[in-house]
């Protein structure tokens, strides 16, 4: 008796690996040994074609003693400064408007999440025309008040247009984090609270920001994986201008690794794509240290 | 009078809400309409004031002999989102089904190690990625677009999450009859787990149909791209047609919206879930 049960639990292990080995051996190519791929490009110099030559910790010495790095560190600083506010707080009240909506809820969200799924070159396209010089928001600015803005020359502004775009495409996301969270604040806290006579910016502070705090957390995570990794908006429309000021950390990985005349090879873009996510881990846990707290709903 | 002042108040919110809602779509009109009208009104005027469809004339057929083939590059496009798609729903649900219904140490080795990859930020595999494409032979070629991705980690835990809560009964029903493990997954699981294939499917979808930086890297062919790559490159030596250009992003960017649309249930479902 117990042999046959033993023997099934063998027959069930057995089904199992086989249903998932196809899988084990993808993950084992293309994440196992990509990232043993990522180790070992960081201590060679290569070109791709002739044998990888060892050079040590060279690649760090020369990322870390590179201008270009520090600057690239500097504009997704910059760029954070302005999409992580705006964003957040921007997607907080869009949160609170969807909870309140009652006739033309579905239209709204909808209408805020077909920006989320817009593609990356065709919105970027879109904004980079409507921002231009000649675009049709400067030609208004232009007609009622009698000044243009150079969006896309001058660095800060630029870093704020970026921003802004993708402020556009994410707040309605966001928003819908927080409106989970939102939805998962019991009503009686808000009664009880009335009964108490606190007033609506009272009740704001007090309940619904510190119960918010799991997707608050969430987003700001979101928001810094982004700003590390964003690459289509501003490769399709500053390329990294003016003066290099939305020039970003994937961008830099991109042109060092892969294009002709600026690559200095894969291993020298390697150090800078684990620095990259090493930093924004770095921002990621001291988030968390600052923001999270424990919730306990009684 | 104070009931009438909330409701005044209800009003204004609900159509300030709304028009909010049109403003942010603007974009989108701006697009749609600039492709079908005149080049020299798509700065100077919101409404066309004829309509024309040579911006797509152009797309279709002059950017052909321009190395710039739309029409094959909307055929690339569907072909490596179509296949990516069928295969991640697919293997996801193998995968997670002996995950979630068999108990043995693979299994829950796995599910924690599936968790522990979607830690990794996409941006460290774009090099090593690269460089396996180019040891496998597959650089500049659309089987270098879909191999890699043929499996995913998040499909995997979606499908764990939800086959947990289908009851073994089915299960056992169907191997009494003779069913095979792969029969029960594609003509019991899936169907039952209806909600959850059709959020990643349609989120593989378009994470592929919008994917830039990969085919970025790894194609050079102009016959080989996928849209959003020839697109760029349309965009980078042509910026000047911006008719032409404008009529290629609503070809680009209106498949995935009408995706949304129409599943717009699943993705509202989808979110919701992988928020938990």
């Amino acid at each position: 008796m117990k042999s046959k049960q033993s023997s099934l639990k063998q027959m069930n292990a057995i089904k199992g690996w086989t249903l998932i080995s196809p899988y084990i051996v993808h993950q084992a190519i293309f994440f196992g040994y990509a990232l043993g791929w990522l180790g070992y490009l960081m201590f060679v110099k290569w070109n791709y074609l002739t044998p990888p030559k060892w050079v040590g910790f060279d690649n760090f010495v020369r990322v870390l003693t590179d201008e270009v790095f520090w600057l690239v560190l500097i504009n997704t600083a910059n760029f954070m400064l302005y999409f992580i506010p705006i964003a957040l707080i921007a997607s907080v009240f869009l949160g609170m408007a969807f909870s309140k909506l009652k006739v033309f809820k579905t239209f709204v969200v909808l209408s805020f999440l077909v920006a989320n799924i817009s593609s990356g070159v065709g919105y970027s396209i879109v904004f980079q025309k409507l921002l231009s010089e000649s675009g049709p928001i400067n030609r208004f600015l232009f007609q009622q008040f009698n000044f243009t803005i150079p969006w896309f020359s001058r660095p800060q502004l630029a870093i704020l247009a970026i921003a802004l775009m993708v402020s556009w495409k994410f707040i309605g996301y966001y928003g819908l984090i927080f409106l989970a969270g939102l939805n998962a604040i019991p009503q009686s806290l808000y009664e009880a609270a009335k009964l108490d006579g606190a007033t609506k910016w009272k009740q704001f502070t007090k309940i619904t920001l510190p119960l918010l705090n799991p997707s608050l957390v969430m987003v700001l995570v979101l928001q810094i994986t982004l700003s590390f990794g964003i690459f289509t908006e501003p490769y399709m429309i500053t390329g990294g201008g003016p003066m290099k000021r939305t020039y970003m950390f994937m961008m830099y990985i991109y042109e060092n690794a892969f294009r002709k005349f600026t690559s200095t090879g894969p291993g020298f873009a390697s150090v800078i794509s684990i620095l990259a996510a090493g930093i924004s881990f770095g921002c990621i846990f001291l988030v968390r240290k600052m923001v999270e707290k424990e919730v306990n709903l009684v | 009078m104070n009931k009438k002042r909330k409701k005044v108040a209800t009003v204004t919110f609900e159509i300030g809400m709304l028009i909010l809602a049109l403003f942010w779509l603007y974009p989108y009109f701006w697009l749609v309409f600039s492709s079908i009208k005149p080049q020299s009104e798509i700065y100077t005027q919101f409404w066309p004031s004829a309509f024309t469809l040579e911006n797509y004339q152009f797309i279709f057929s002059t950017s052909e002999k321009m190395n710039r083939d739309f029409i094959r590059a909307l055929m690339n496009s569907l072909f490596i989102s179509l296949t990516v798609t069928a295969s991640v729903v697919f293997t996801s649900a193998l995968v997670g089904y002996a995950i979630a219904k068999f108990k043995f140490l693979g299994g829950t080795i796995l599910k924690n190690f599936t968790i522990f990859q979607m830690l990794f930020p996409g941006f460290m595999f774009t090099i090593p990625t690269f460089v396996v494409v180019k040891a496998l032979g597959l650089l500049n070629s659309l089987a270098g677009l879909i191999v890699p991705a043929l499996f995913g980690a998040w499909g995997v835990f979606m499908f764990t999450q939800s086959f947990r809560n289908i009851p073994n009964d089915f299960i056992e029903a169907a191997r009494m009859e003779g069913a095979s493990e792969t029969r029960i997954v594609l003509s019991i699981m899936i169907p039952i787990a209806r909600s959850t294939a059709s959020i990643v499917g349609l989120f593989t979808f378009i994470g592929i149909w919008d994917n830039f930086l990969t085919p970025l890297i790894l194609i050079s062919d102009y016959d080989k791209m996928p849209l959003s790559v020839l697109l760029a490159s349309f965009n980078h030596e042509y910026g000047s047609q911006i008719g032409a250009l404008l009529s290629g992003a609503v070809i680009q960017t209106m498949p995935m919206v009408l995706l949304f649309l129409i599943f717009r249930k699943y993705f509202l479902e989808g979110i919701a879930v992988s928020f938990k």
